[in-house]
């Protein structure tokens, strides 16, 4: 077993990794571990745009913005942090233009912006162009040039290390304190300790607890399992975006930018109906209402095709010249993997598994909370895998983008600072015994259950009972059978019993990960008994302020019981208001 | 400028239209057999590489990477190759496809000839670690040397850089770039010696040069016109016709060849 | 492209990657025009030699009785006048030159040690220098009046022995 030193340790190479890595490489000595190599992150799958209030083609200002994300995540959003990403916005957007990003331009040379989703002018009067983009490849111009500058400043990459455990230590006082963490060489099958000062965690969400998603392979909540299993916290796990428009069947995500550049969701008969929904922004309506409403039309026997299961989108009426030039990615989605032409024919959409609100809970200088109250000084963390909350219950279109780049970057700085003021913690002799164990039990297992089958069976409950609509019923039948699953996985067995690349045993470790959270995500959604956001119960329709305008944070506790499933523990954190009451939320 | 924008709103579609009966409408999927024979390599068990033959039953909306998938997870665990988005953006699943360059993920089997196996084994010109994983380094080595990040020494503005609509369309191309490593793995100098710099190295540093924000285009001209750099291609297009991303890979490293002649002038 | 080259910058590159025992690293320290140069000289050469040998096959074949008419006289002819003089040994060195760098890159191409490739390539240009020596000497040094032969075979104004 090989043992590192590095000040600071950033897990994961995404958006927000790569950010952070860029501030903390040039003030401390860094690495950055991850589980892929940095450009193959998911940050790149991202299309639209990020939204910033530049005022570059119309009026805007960042106060507005901060509005549209309040109301847009149905107010459980801590509105001190969603002011500072607003505020931070612009010059994210201007840090990546001057590191080279080829954002889209107007006739004048500056950042062109366009429309999107629940982005409005005025505090709801009408939507505006707030969103600088790259065409539909906002994302991968981002992860790009967050990689190229991670190249120009020489940070130090460990490609294909999967980080397995985080090292907690108790301090003079009795807290627990981030040592390192324990990750795990893929190439060659060793584990290796990495000793830290400080620790970021930007490892990304985990979309694949879903079948229908538009998450990748790799996005399986290792940095929120691992926290957990750590005595960290999870807040608000039950809100999962579903996004409105991903290609029927496949989930392959169809950017907001579509809608946003004059694209329309029709039903079988032709209608447009988000008119009924949401009069005023229409087809511009956050996501969770434009993915409900979807839902609705096909429940109510409205879909489209052979099965009735999908609405359309509808592009026939823009130009082509206007298509080819700023949704080109996608239209190319559609012909490959459907065969249909957006130029002529409206593409089959229907909502896929998108974005997880909830995370590892962390105050606006991204360090992470122990519990309601207190942080952990030396551990943070940013991104997908982080709960500011700047997202509530329910995130914007393009926020995720601003998320990274602004809580990557102050995560970077938070954690080069600390490292700067603080002292190494000693490693235990056992540090990477659990780690160990888990690997050896599941290499050497002879168990008879796959990956493959549980993983299946477990996604497949999930996107019946714990999608865009929910009930008491439905949450407590998934999590019958994930209870059920996870007796299984104790007799789980992995084919591949070599030392290189074994990707076979990291599956069977991501689908542990999944287990776990899929659990914590439906009983926190069990636990909330109204409709916010994301979270749709149809047995509690309505938003109730009284009783939940509070975030949910779910513990391990092997002596607890929450909701009668034993080994969590439920609490509460209470959401920062700054200047916004909480209003009826309406389009 | 922001009434000139509010003068061209887009003419509201209309809220209700006749829909074509097939409109969007796939019929019920077939399904179909196929063979697929996967190159295996595993040092730890065999130093000798060996073909391995599945009998596999698909659907028509899947890709190499769902039969790849089914292997997996479903008869042989030990089958290791790199994946993740699944729709050709991350650019891991680079590989070799009936003996052509292609992403898995976005290779339909309905576009291959199914009457015949589908053979996969992992791209060329890198060393091979184990299955369909190759070792990346030398690639992304290739890279790094070319100095793929904005260099310019001007004034830092406050607010952003101008760039023309025109000066952006300039190097659109090669912005596109997943670094997939599907082109230099199909170029044949590369395959000898692996020390050509390749054509996606070349690509981003064609990225770069022709950035109208950038002032170090000439330093990245100069390491290109090393013995290893621009002049070995040698235009077969093989990297043109890999790239899932649909770059004018070719046309761009004429581009970069056409820049050092004029530099040198 | 108009500015000047600067001073090197702090470029990453990360230290010897050896992968297998092969070395990766591509950039040396020494630069030159070479490769840019043998390139342009391939294409313009090239242009050069498309002329100079379709003028050539046209002179021998086309013009008067066409590939009746060469004989020892007639190519004797041609290399006592200066201008042919000139446009053979152009089209000597052009070709030879064209064909030897040609064969250079293939060697780059195929040849997978640096030893192999150098030995391949000595022996290129050994042969090269010798046929390009030769054919020079060849083209200046001809004697279009050998004493003792047939005057029927000689060009015309060749004196009468």
């Amino acid at each position: 077993m090989q043992v590192h030193k590095y000040d600071v340790v950033i897990i994961g190479a995404g958006g927000a990794g790569m950010r952070a890595a860029i501030e903390s490489g040039q003030r401390a000595r860094t690495a950055v571990l991850t589980k892929l190599y940095p450009t193959r992150s998911h940050t790149g799958a991202a299309q639209g745009g990020m939204c910033a209030a530049l005022a570059n083609v119309e009026e805007d200002n960042w106060e507005w913005h901060t509005f549209d994300t309040v109301k847009g995540g149905d107010y459980l959003v801590d509105q001190d942090a969603a002011e500072v990403m607003a505020k931070e916005a612009i010059d994210a957007v201007l840090d990546l233009e001057k590191m080279g990003l080829p954002f889209n331009r107007t006739p004048e040379g500056r950042i062109d912006q366009r429309r999107f989703g629940g982005h409005t002018r005025d505090h709801g009067k009408a939507p505006v162009r707030r969103a600088c983009y790259a065409a539909d490849r906002t994302g991968h111009m981002i992860l790009q040039t967050l990689y190229q500058n991670c190249v120009k400043h020489n940070v130090e990459f460990f490609n294909e290390y999967y980080v397995l455990d985080l090292i907690m230590v108790e301090d003079e006082d009795g807290k627990k304190r981030p040592a390192g963490v324990v990750s795990y060489d893929l190439a060659t099958g060793d584990v290796h300790v990495f000793q830290a000062k400080s620790i970021v965690f930007a490892s990304g969400g985990c979309g694949k607890i879903f079948k229908t998603t538009s998450n990748a392979h790799t996005l399986t909540g290792d940095g929120m399992a691992i926290a957990l299993r750590n005595g960290i916290p999870l807040e608000d796990m039950e809100f999962v975006q579903f996004h409105p428009t991903g290609l029927a069947g496949l989930g392959i995500l169809v950017s907001e930018a579509a809608r946003g550049e004059g694209g329309i969701l029709r039903n079988s008969e032709g209608e447009r109906f988000m008119e009924r929904y949401a009069p005023t922004i229409k087809d511009l309506a956050p996501r969770d209402i434009v993915a409900r409403s979807m839902a609705n039309e096909v429940r109510e026997g409205r879909g489209c095709g052979p099965n009735k299961d999908y609405v359309l989108l509808d592009l026939t009426h823009l130009e082509p010249a206007h298509i080819d030039a700023k949704l080109p990615d996608i239209t190319e989605f559609a012909r490959t993997y459907l065969g249909v032409e957006p130029y002529t024919e409206p593409v089959p959409v229907f909502p896929t598994a998108h974005y997880a609100m909830g995370g590892i809970p962390t105050n606006i200088e991204a360090e992470v909370y122990a519990n309601s109250e207190e942080t952990i000084p030396g551990l943070y963390a940013a991104g997908e895998v982080a709960c500011v909350s700047v997202h509530g219950s329910n995130r914007l279109g393009t926020n995720s983008l601003l998320d990274i780049n602004v809580f990557g970057k102050r995560a970077g700085i938070s954690a080069a600072e600390y490292a700067q003021t603080a002292d190494f913690l000693p490693i235990p002799e056992d540090a990477a015994n659990r780690t160990l164990e888990l690997l050896g039990m599941l290499r050497d297992g002879t168990g008879t259950e796959k990956v493959g089958a549980i993983r299946k069976e477990l996604q497949d409950v999930m996107d019946t009972d714990m999608q865009v609509f929910r009930t008491a019923d439905t949450i407590k039948n998934a999590l019958n059978v994930i209870a059920n699953l996870e007796e299984r996985y104790k007799n789980i067995s992995v084919q591949d019993k070599g030392k290189r690349f074994n990707l076979d045993l990291l599956e069977a470790v991501e689908l542990g990960f999944l287990l776990e959270l899929a659990k914590v995500m439906s009983v926190a959604a069990l636990h909330r008994q109204e409709s916010r956001g994301g979270h749709f119960r149809e047995d509690f329709p309505n938003r109730d302020d009284e009783k939940f305008m509070k975030h949910s944070m779910v513990y391990l506790d092997p002596e607890a019981e929450t909701e009668s499933i034993a080994g969590l523990r439920f609490d509460t954190k209470p959401v920062i208001f700054t200047r916004y009451e909480p209003m009826e939320r309406k389009y | 400028m922001a009434s000139q924008k509010a003068t061209e709103e887009l003419n509201e579609p209309a809220s209700k239209v006749e829909l074509k009966s097939e409109a969007g409408g796939a019929d019920a999927i077939p399904t179909y057999d196929i063979t697929l024979q996967v190159r295996r390599y595993s040092p730890e068990i065999s130093e000798e590489a060996h073909w391995d033959e599945f009998k596999l039953t698909m659907f028509g909306t899947d890709r190499v990477l769902d039969a790849l998938h089914k292997v997996k997870w479903e008869i042989d665990g030990s089958l290791s190759f790199r994946r993740s988005c699944a729709h050709g953006i991350c650019g891991s699943d680079a590989m070799r496809i009936n003996g052509r360059n292609r992403l898995a993920c976005k290779t339909l089997l309905k576009d291959l000839d199914l009457t015949k196996p589908i053979t996969v084994e992992a791209i060329k010109g890198l060393p091979c670690e184990k299955d369909l994983i190759v070792d990346m380094e030398p690639f992304f080595q290739a890279y790094r040397e070319v100095m793929p990040f904005l260099m310019n020494d001007g004034h830092e503005p406050e607010r952003e850089r101008y760039q023309s609509v025109e000066d952006r369309e300039r190097f659109d191309d090669t912005t596109k770039c997943i670094l997939c490593a599907a082109c230099t793995s199909s170029c044949p100098v590369f395959w000898t010696d692996g020390q050509y710099f390749g054509p996606a190295a070349i690509v981003n540093a064609h990225r770069f040069i022709f950035d109208s924000r950038d002032d170090a285009g000439d330093m990245r001209l100069e390491i290109l016109n090393d013995k290893e750099g621009v002049w070995r291609c040698r235009t077969t297009f093989n990297c043109t016709e890999a790239c899932p991303r649909g770059i004018q890979i070719t046309k761009a490293i004429a581009e970069v060849k056409q820049a050092i002649i004029a530099r040198s002038l | 492209m108009a500015t000047p080259l600067k001073a090197k910058v702090a470029a990453p590159r990360s230290n010897d990657n050896i992968v297998q025992g092969v070395k990766y690293n591509r950039s040396s320290s020494k630069r030159n025009n070479f490769e840019m140069v043998a390139w342009l000289f391939m294409r313009l050469s090239g242009v050069a030699l498309v002329i100079l040998i379709f003028g050539h096959l046209f002179v021998n074949l086309m013009t008067g009785e066409g590939v009746h008419r060469i004989d020892f006289g007639f190519v004797g002819g041609k290399l006592a006048n200066p201008f042919w003089q000139v446009w053979d040994m152009l089209l000597l060195w052009l070709a030879m030159l064209h064909g030897t760098n040609g064969i250079r890159t293939i060697i780059d191409d195929y040849a997978q040690k640096d030893k192999t490739r150098a030995f391949l390539k000595v022996i290129l240009f050994l042969a090269s220098a010798f046929i390009i020596l030769v054919g020079t000497l060849v083209i200046f040094t001809f004697d279009p009046c050998p004493t003792g032969a047939a005057a029927e075979l000689l060009p015309s104004f060749c004196p009468a022995p």
